[in-house]
């Protein structure tokens, strides 16, 4: 027999987003400004994740410019509306949410002026991509011009905007309660080859089906999802901070080890959107939920290949060769017993 | 400190500099040269943020001395375009999405760029095999392997150079792949991280650390410290002048430790000087006296009758306990035609972000006490540095700097306070880096947890009830400890419709290394065991994995175990979508890996066998010489 066994296993997993049983809010302003182009102020910083670009994506779309063309200003307690943490898996649905209304507030001032000037109703503006026009009309400007001539009456065109979530507390007793308005479900399939000789596993594909309510900027949604996986790998199978005695032994990169690029498996992401109905944009959030299914659907491909179960993260090769070790034992015991 | 004069050539350009003999070649290109694209993410040739080519090799430069570089013509990421344009591999970076936070990128562009000098046509394996020594913790790779190949291809001809242009506007900016907008500043290394920043009369900090992992604090002498030459302050916690203490639910953490330390690696006092040398030389004149004292390092034994206790307001060391309850789980197990218990455990695990902590803080002309930081939360850490230094809230500021990886780690206010301490007691900016070490040992990990489970179902697979028992090490300070057994609470169970539960979930003080905040906050620990245990179960059902979470899975509108009412659920979508992307052939959860069918197919990678796939360049261009 081979000494490498393939298998499959699969998780599915669920998540709330944003701040845990509480009220969650964050704040942002926007402002149209000369040649078209847009600043939004609000209190966050890319952590990696990509805000800044999702949050340009949203400002370009509901002001009608370019992502290219909006400016995102810095991220500081004096000079910014609070947008608070970036973590909660909230950037996206807070942030974003509240970037979008400040964006809609914004072009009330902007579109009044512009629907006066025109002499049309302000419904019936749309703008997209660096243009301005009213439906069924041959009337049409570039943002630039629009901003202009807003200026021009004597309009600055800024608005603000601020999301809330609403979730409840729990009851200290019995734990009920509305912790979040928003959840995502996800479910992640591994295939695993396991050497038996060497206990080694490696984890060969993923299949990561998650539901984001709408995907923003689809390429950063699978980055979360990619990053996630192999952050979950990494502490399915050889990720382990050590104490002795409260002493770390693993206090470097030669001792804690992580995942390299030879270490993750192909990773297949399928994006579910099953838009929030609670919110301006629809969309709910990737950045924790990806992590969850990884290190369960692992080991349960594990079992499937080898009839080992580790309950005890990670599964190293001395784990998965005692694994071996004590299914053969128990295996010869059942003999034994039926002779 | 003996130098030397250092004659080199870096991005075409000859350069003469004095260097001290101990100094890295990292730190020359950083501290003498201000070209900081050169990252330190460990500082022992484990990580590849500093990679550069020296006479056209690619090397680690936080392994070589500077010295032994003299003479040579060096290549940094600033110079691998002419300022304002970006390499063919530089835009497929920016074109695949491929830089997250940025910070492992300047060192996997040098790497990557390396690859395809050596070979320009090489292969996805071997492309893998070249960027081996080079972490990233956040985007798993795959968008750099697609970057180093689409650039490869626009090289050689095989696409063409519009392949590297982003999509255009279509007809709505929500859906598209817009490319980052950040990207260019990654790729190229002009992005400044807060390790990165100076300012002009800045100061330099390193800490104390304690050495033990539990003791009192008898005395702290400072006084030779503070008069050694070069040294601007000495603090501890007596400079701290308001109300000592920080955490993310509880603020059980003081700046520095007061009267009591309560794990190794805690910080004890810390120096500003006018050197990293100096103020590392000032570290070892402090004389803190310690008195040990009886430590407890496992969570059921903190929780147990009789233990040291750690936080006089905690008497039982717990930080958290949630219980949730739903139904009546004893009628629950009675029902059930099968109860399957296991225990499950996880281990800490370290957020090993490539960006180790670093902050510059100063005092403003306003006598606004300003923090540069890359924290994940300055809002909050605003309220609590304001109490902590006696001021009002708005003259304290926080500023966040990009953040180099955070992943909850970078949501403690674990050395912004020492940074602002300094900064008002010397007036003068003061900046902090954390080694990789320091960072490792003082600062969060992902709370180990041990989780004991008990399911009952019917024959037909319906759970009828679950008793789930988490005990979590929260370590020496509360952090995020509460949060943490919330969601790990609430989640616990996973999406699945059972009327009876029975949660708890307790966060302990222990005196190991402190738990945090770490991407999924709890929900990771506890879904491990749900997933692991469910598997089980429908082994012993003979149910097929994908059959036992249908039959059991809230819908729209079902209760959840806190009796939430929900709209619309999608985990039906979830587990059909990644069933038929996958090919799952279904069956029992029973070890069948061997008769299956479906393995092997598309959608994963070729296994790695022992071997280079690293072969000989056969193309056009030649192999350099990179002796
Ligand atoms: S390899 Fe040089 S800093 Fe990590
Ligand atoms: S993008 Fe690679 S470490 Fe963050």
């Amino acid at each position: 027999m081979s000494s490498k066994c393939r298998g499959r296993g699969m998780a599915a997993s669920w998540y709330g987003i944003a701040r845990t049983a509480t009220i969650d809010r964050a704040g942002a302003w926007a402002e149209i400004d000369d040649g078209g182009t847009a600043k939004i102020v609000t209190g966050v910083t890319e952590i990696g994740e990509g805000i800044l670009t999702v949050l340009a994506q949203i400002a370009a779309e509901e002001l009608g410019v370019r992502p290219e063309d909006v400016t995102i200003g810095d991220n500081d307690t004096a000079r910014s509306p609070e947008a608070a943490h970036a973590g909660a898996t909230r950037q996206t649905y807070m942030i974003g949410n509240s970037v979008a209304l400040a964006c809609r507030d914004a072009r009330v001032r902007l579109d009044s002026e512009i629907a006066d000037h025109w002499g049309v109703d302000a419904g019936s503006l749309k703008a997209f991509n660096g243009e301005i026009w009213a439906e069924k009309t041959n009337l049409k400007m570039t943002m630039e011009e629009a901003v202009d001539i807003c200026k021009k009456r004597g309009v600055v065109p800024v608005g603000s905007g601020s999301f809330t979530a609403h979730g409840t507390g729990l009851d200290p007793e019995d734990g009920s309660g509305s912790p979040w308005q928003a959840y995502v479900y996800g479910c992640q399939v591994a295939e695993v080859e396991v050497d038996t000789v060497t206990g080694e596993v490696q984890v060969l594909g993923i299949w990561a089906a998650h539901d984001v309510g709408r995907a923003i900027n689809p390429r950063g949604v699978e980055g979360q999802i990619e990053g996630g996986v192999v952050q979950g790998l990494g502490q399915a199978l050889m990720e382990d901070y050590k104490l002795e005695d409260g002493h770390t032994t693993t206090h470097g990169f030669a001792k804690y080890i992580l995942p390299t690029s030879l270490d993750v498996p192909q990773i297949n992401s399928i994006l579910i959107e099953d838009p929030d109905p609670l919110s301006p944009l629809g969309a709910k959030g990737i950045g924790e939920p990806s992590l969850v299914p990884t290190a369960p659907a692992i080991m349960n491909a594990i079992y499937d290949a080898i009839g080992v179960r580790i309950t005890s993260l990670p599964a190293t090769p001395e784990k998965i060769l005692a694994g071996l070790v004590a299914k053969r034992e128990r295996q010869g015991t059942r003999r034994h017993a039926a002779e | 400190m003996p130098t030397l004069d250092m004659e080199v050539t870096v991005n075409g350009r000859d350069v003469k500099r004095r260097a001290t003999t101990q100094m890295r070649l990292l730190d020359f290109l950083r501290n003498e040269l201000n070209l900081t694209g050169t990252k330190e993410g460990c500082g022992a040739g484990e990580c590849g943020t500093c990679s550069v080519f020296v006479d056209g090799k690619l090397v680690k430069s936080c392994l070589m001395p500077a010295a032994k570089a003299n003479g040579a013509e060096i290549e940094t990421v600033e110079g691998l375009a002419k300022r304002g344009e970006l390499t063919y591999l530089q835009r497929a970076f920016h074109k695949t999405g491929a830089s997250q936070c940025g910070y492992c990128i300047p060192g996997m562009v040098m790497a990557a760029t390396g690859a395809l000098r050596e070979n320009p046509h090489a292969g996805f394996d071997e492309i893998k095999e070249r960027l081996g020594g080079n972490i990233c913790r956040c985007t798993g790779y795959s968008k750099i392997f697609e970057a180093v190949e689409l650039a490869r291809d626009a090289m050689n001809g095989s696409l063409p150079t519009t392949a590297l242009e982003g999509p255009g506007a279509g007809d709505s900016f929500i859906g598209n792949n817009v490319r980052r907008l950040d990207a260019p500043s990654k790729v190229t290394g002009a992005l400044k991280y807060a390790g990165d920043m100076v300012m002009p009369g800045m100061l330099h900090m390193q800490v104390l650390r304690s050495p033990v992992a539990y003791a009192l604090i008898k005395s702290i002498d400072i006084s030779e410290a503070e008069a050694m030459p070069g040294v601007e302050c000495v603090i501890t916690a007596d400079d701290v002048p308001g109300e000592d203490g920080f955490g993310v639910f509880v603020h059980d953490q003081p700046i520095m430790a007061r009267g009591r330390v309560r794990y190794v690696g805690e910080a004890v006092a810390a120096v500003a000087a006018e050197d990293v040398e100096t103020a590392m030389a000032a570290l070892g004149k402090i004389k803190v006296e310690y008195e040990n004292l009886p430590a407890v390092f496992d969570p059921e034994v903190a929780m147990a009758p009789g233990a040291p206790v750690l936080h006089d307001y905690a008497p039982g060391n717990i930080v958290k306990h949630i219980p949730i309850r739903k139904g009546d789980v004893e009628e629950g197990f009675a029902e059930a035609d099968l109860v399957v218990e296991e225990d499950y455990g996880t281990q800490a695990v370290e957020h090993a972000y490539l960006e180790p902590e670093a902050g510059l803080a100063y005092v403003d002309p306003d006598g606004v006490v300003t923090v540069v930081s890359p924290s994940q939360n300055i809002t909050h850490h605003r309220h609590m540095l304001a109490k902590i230094i006696d001021q009002p809230i708005n003259k304290v500021r926080f500023i966040m700097s990009p953040v180099g990886g955070g992943f909850g780690g970078k949501e403690d206010m674990i050395y912004q306070g020492m940074l602002a301490l300094a900064a008002m007691k010397s007036g003068q900016p003061v900046r902090l880096v954390f080694t990789r070490e320091e960072s490792i040992v003082s600062t969060a990990k992902r709370h180990p947890a041990r989780i004991t489970y008990k399911m009952g179902l019917k024959n037909d697979g319906r759970i009828t009830a679950v008793e789930f028992r988490m005990v979590a090490d929260g370590g020496a300070y509360g952090l995020s400890t509460e949060g943490v057994m919330r969601k790990a609470a609430i989640l616990s169970c996973g999406p699945y419709d059972i009327a009876n539960v029975k949660i708890d979930t307790y966060g302990v003080y222990t005196n190991n290394t402190p738990s945090g905040a770490f991407r999924t906050f709890g929900a990771m620990q506890a879904q491990f065991a749900t997933e692991s245990h469910l598997d089980i179960c429908a082994g012993k059902l003979g149910l097929d994995p994908f059959e036992i979470r249908r039959i059991n899975m809230m819908r729209s509108g079902a209760l959840t175990h806190t009796k939430q009412k929900l709209g619309s659920v999608s985990l039906g979508l979830a587990l059909d979508a990644a069933e038929k992307a996958s090919n799952w052939e279904s069956g029992p959860a029973d070890v069948r890996g061997s008769s299956r069918s479906d393995l092997g197919k598309a959608g994963n990678r070729e296994p790695c066998t022992l071997g280079s796939r690293i072969r000989a360049s056969d193309g056009a261009g030649g192999k350099k010489d990179v002796a």
